[in-house]
């Protein structure tokens, strides 16, 4: 197990310098005005960036006042005698709800549960396997759909939300399968 | 869809702000009026001619309980100084006083301009010579917390918004040239065939020979390896070019969504960096279950995206579905 990850976070440091020095020097010996191309190509970064400034701010902002008000608390409150049937636990509740919403606030969540629990908890091991395996939903909506203008989201918002919720009960049954 | 859940995060901030609110002060949680019972003792002296006397402030824990209705708690010492005018006494906290809640919260609305927690003194002004006194802090009205918090988060993250976006040019403009470096020199199309085998069964509406799949492979190559910030605007260049293939113009298609449900799954190969500086060397035992469980959701995703898609309601906004007009 360690030496495939080993392998695999050693060949991670040849991937982005592969692409930053590959890449021009493919386009060179393939004839291809580089820098030109590169200037026209970077051009769109700001354009892209402040195209989804709306977008973010949408949801950064809903998501930050449903936190603040103290929803989050309620609905977790709300949710506990649903889940403990599950067998998943009340006190990942809160990252199991913000992992989707916030990926600084579940990151947060995981730094305060190592110093409540201790880095060797099984909660705490739990935790760091629903950060690890799923990303921040609302916040790749918010930059993909809208780098290109889409607004009717159509399915996304489910799907992306049905996946989390099964990588959130996963992540505890795996750990508890593993370290129970 | 989103706008529903959008709305609702928004609305049900609102009642629960005031819900909580209107608890508070019903309760009379924050004593608003009355005053905290205190002693003082005077290091240097007091000196009732004097506009600002260094003071040492105690807040017993007993009494502190039983004013607020609150349990447990240590008695507290806190420095700070009495402020002296013609409209009576201030007292002042040291700036950053560790204060126990709900005095904290107050402390919040009841400061100085250079943010000391700030009270006014009443009962019986101390007199020359003495070194202790026992006296009443009033604090400032204490009124919607949580509504105030929930307006001053939403100003807060439309900055934090705003930046993000702004911080991004760099890192996009840098992997949007050499893409389109890329793009140029066939990279792209040479990987569009490496990878159809593998992607079209996941995206049947993009042509075959369409740059789309190249961009897709560079967005979840670069997510395998934990590269979140090349995988971005990879991601995003997919999108582009999925737009392209795209008949409307602000409906997503069902490549669109199934883009993002697998970049929502986030199967990553390389633990995230913040999760490595967190964790330590307990990582190396989280390995595996984290790449399972990312498997798994990564067959969740999918399977959602492929048979949501075939809702009714979902197939009959389908762009590509939809009468063309």
């Amino acid at each position: 197990m360690d030496t495939v990850r080993d392998g695999i976070s050693l060949l991670s440091y040849f991937v982005l310098p592969i692409i930053l020095v590959g890449f021009p020097l493919y386009g060179i010996i393939k004839g291809v005005p580089v820098y030109e191309s590169f200037v026209e190509g970077a051009r769109d970064g700001f354009q892209v960036a402040v195209r989804i400034i709306p977008y973010l701010v949408a949801i950064l902002f809903a998501i930050a006042m449903f936190r603040a008000s103290g929803a989050m608390e309620a609905l977790t409150k709300a949710l506990d005698p649903a889940l403990s049937l599950i067998g998943f636990p009340a006190e990942l509740l809160p990252m199991a709800i913000i992992r989707s919403l916030s990926g600084s606030g579940s990151a947060a969540l995981v730094v305060d549960m190592i110093n409540h629990y201790g880095e060797d908890s099984i909660l705490v091991k739990m935790a760091a396997v629903m950060y690890g395996s799923s990303e921040t939903t609302f916040y790749v909506i918010a930059v993909y759909f809208g780098a290109v203008g889409i607004k009717k989201t159509r399915h996304a918002v489910p799907a992306g939300l049905i996946a989390d919720a099964a990588a959130m009960v996963l992540a505890v049954w795996t750990v508890r399968l593993l370290f129970g | 869809m989103l706008n529903y859940i959008w709305a609702g995060l928004i609305v049900s901030s609102f009642v629960f702000a005031l819900g909580y609110d209107i608890r508070d002060i019903s309760a009379d949680r924050y004593r608003n009026g009355k005053p905290l019972p205190v002693s003082l003792s005077f290091p240097t002296g007091y000196d009732s001619a004097a506009r600002r006397v260094p003071i040492e402030i105690w807040v017993d824990s007993a009494r502190y309980a039983g004013f607020y209705g609150v349990s447990g708690g240590s008695t507290q010492h806190y420095t700070g100084y009495l402020l002296q005018s013609r409209e009576g006494i201030q007292i002042r906290f040291e700036k950053g006083a560790a204060l126990p809640e709900p005095l904290a919260t107050i402390a919040k609305v009841s400061q100085s301009r250079d943010t000391e927690p700030q009270g006014t003194l009443v009962g019986s002004v101390p007199g020359p010579h003495v070194t202790t006194a026992s006296a009443g802090v009033v604090f400032a009205p204490v009124r919607f917390v949580k509504l105030n918090a929930i307006a001053s988060a939403a100003l807060d993250f439309a900055k934090t918004g705003a930046e993000i976006a702004l911080g991004l040019i760099g890192v996009l403009a840098l992997f949007l040239g050499l893409l389109k470096i890329a793009e140029d020199s066939g990279i792209v199309f040479a990987l569009v065939k490496l990878v159809r085998p593998i992607l079209r069964p996941l995206f049947p509406e993009i042509p075959p020979d369409h740059p789309a799949l190249g961009m897709i492979a560079l967005n979840l190559t670069a997510t395998l390896f934990g590269l979140g910030n090349a995988a971005t605007p990879f991601g995003i260049k997919a999108m582009e070019e999925l737009q392209t293939l795209n008949p409307s113009e602000d409906t997503a298609t069902n490549s669109m969504v199934m883009l993002l449900a697998i970049n929502t799954a986030s199967l990553q190969l390389v633990p995230p960096v913040l999760l490595l500086a967190l964790m330590g060397t307990q990582i190396n035992t989280l390995i595996f279950p984290i790449l399972t469980t990312a498997v798994l959701g990564l067959i969740v995703a999918i399977a959602a995206a492929r048979l949501l898609g075939r809702l009714p309601g979902f197939r009959a906004s389908d762009p590509n579905r939809a009468p063309q007009a």
